[in-house]
């Protein structure tokens, strides 16, 4: 009995099948591995239709979606936390200049004073040039209802209690994070969830 | 018999598949991908998304990916299972009056139930490590006999002639001896992979090497063990290949791909060692040392073969 002795099949197709595992196995093992940096999701915005002042048009839930949003509540004549959140916002706002995967919602609390024309003024004071930072304006009851029922954010005794906390918003309109907009330290941690959510769209 | 060979050795292969499965799942950690056993979830087939959880399970706990990767090997699993208890009632049906054939078979049925079973035993206490070794040490099994299985179904369809091959005696038992070092290395290999992971988990943020650093001896007996075990394999290999003992076919194509599992073997230690312990590393590290002793097993069984029929 020789049956072609010279030639090793097994061992070519058995180094040619564990080749092709070993390369499919990288890839199970790097998907698990990325998937373990996943951003969990705190909940879903609710749909809500509020008006932005740099056109005076509905804007909502609808257009929150396909990009992610960072979302904040706050009013021009803030003087208490204001003056330390919004510079925070501009920053990101002009730190994402050339990226069309997020923008940036500030929803007014003192929708009495904050007129649109306010609003635009007030927008044009942190350097806003295009609608990838929008000032939204909306009767108060309906802005606490977001707030609270919503977003799960306090909103005792609107426009003086209301919250200084940055909202992450995914591209799907679902909660993935949240930030301290006071605090600098809390705001990297929210480009890091940015960079990763960011990937995926 | 050449359709139950047939059926034998595509068993055995999708066992070495199922086996490299369980690799992956184990270095993924994908263990708990799902939490629950034999549903994922609370189905039959995981969700797809985060929204088709049921209310009762908390979603921080679901990981999509991971919920996938172990519920496709549970799919392997139970296809394998399928094929060996259908190989085994073949064999108790149509070969029952070969005991060669029979006794392995009436084996590997129920021992392959009770793996399914320690499956969910190995979910239930949420990966405990020795748990998840004695589920290898019997997959190491299970394929043995059907590596058994396979060749005796082999050695019916060709009837060896005596004259086949001339080995001496002495070479039948290095075979075997290595196959036994080959099982201990497995084993070892397991308690240096339980001694790391112990000591991650003591120190969360050391990097493999740091880790390594810290390990007792058992770090030094495995790789020592290994080359020592693989000097001796050399040794073998090149008493098989020698043409002047007239190897057989199989002894012949086993011999090679021994060979080639050697050096992989090897590579893989080196890079594990230099290049820290990437997850594909450890599989194909793990998967390497179980074809080897099959193969191994192959060649001490072939080699007993040719003395029975003298």
């Amino acid at each position: 009995m020789n049956v072609n002795k010279r030639y090793p099949g097994f061992l070519i197709y058995m180094v040619g099948a564990m080749i092709i595992l070993a390369f499919l196995g990288a890839l199970v093992a790097n998907q698990a591995n990325k998937s373990r940096t996943q951003i969990p999701v705190w909940g879903e915005v609710p749909n809500f239709i509020f008006t932005a002042a740099y056109n005076e048009e509905p804007f909502g839930l609808e257009q929150l979606k396909g990009g992610l949003a960072v979302l904040n509540f706050g009013f021009t004549r803030c003087k208490g936390p204001c003056p330390i959140m919004m510079p925070n916002m501009a920053e990101l706002y002009t730190r994402y200049k050339n990226s069309d995967k997020i923008r940036f919602v500030t929803v007014s609390v003192d929708p009495e004073h904050d007129s649109f024309s306010v609003l635009r003024e007030y927008a044009e004071r942190y350097g806003v040039t295009d609608n990838r930072w929008v000032f939204l304006r909306a009767p108060v009851e309906q802005v606490a209802e977001l707030c609270e029922g919503g977003l799960m954010l306090a909103a005792d005794e609107l426009p003086m209690g209301h919250t200084t906390k940055f909202v992450l918003i995914d591209d799907l309109g679902q909660i993935r994070s949240y930030a301290d907009g006071t605090d600098k330290s809390s705001i990297r941690l929210l480009e890091e969830k940015i960079k990763i959510l960011a990937r995926n769209i | 018999m050449r359709n139950f060979r047939f059926m034998a050795i595509l068993t055995t292969l999708s066992t070495y598949f199922l086996i490299f499965i369980g690799g992956l799942v184990r270095v993924s950690g994908a263990g708990l991908g799902c939490p629950d056993w034999p549903k994922c979830f609370g189905s039959w087939i995981p969700p797809f998304s985060v929204r088709q959880l049921p209310p009762e399970i908390d979603p921080n706990t679901f990981n999509l990916s991971l919920a996938w990767i172990e519920y496709i090997n549970r799919l392997a699993g139970m296809t394998v299972g399928l094929l060996i208890l259908a190989l085994a009632i073949w064999a108790i049906i149509k070969y029952r009056k070969y005991p060669k054939i029979l006794i392995p078979s009436l084996i590997v049925a129920p021992l392959t139930a009770f793996q399914g079973w320690q499956g969910s035993v190995v979910v239930s206490s949420e990966l405990e490590p020795l748990i998840i070794s004695v589920h290898m040490v019997i997959a190491l099994m299970i394929v043995s006999l059907l590596i058994y299985i396979s060749l005796q179904a082999y050695y019916y369809d060709i009837k060896l002639s005596a004259h086949e091959n001339s080995y001496q005696a002495g070479i039948k038992t290095w075979a075997g001896i290595l196959w036994l070092l080959a099982i201990i290395e497995v084993i070892l290999g397991t308690q240096l992979r339980q001694a790391f992971e112990s000591a991650a988990e003591l120190n969360p943020l050391m990097s493999s090497s740091e880790l390594l650093k810290i390990i007792g001896s058992i770090k030094f007996i495995h790789p020592l063990v290994g080359l020592f075990a693989a000097l001796f394999m050399i040794y073998l290999i090149s008493r098989l290949l020698s043409r002047k003992y007239q190897p057989s076919y199989l002894i012949w194509q086993c011999s090679w791909c021994l060979s080639g599992l050697l050096i992989i073997q090897i590579a893989l230690g080196i890079i594990m060692m230099s290049a820290g312990l990437h997850a594909i590393s450890q599989v194909m590290h793990l998967w390497t040392a179980s074809l080897l002793s099959g193969v191994l097993f192959i060649i001490y069984f072939s080699l007993r073969q040719k003395g029975e029929v003298e």
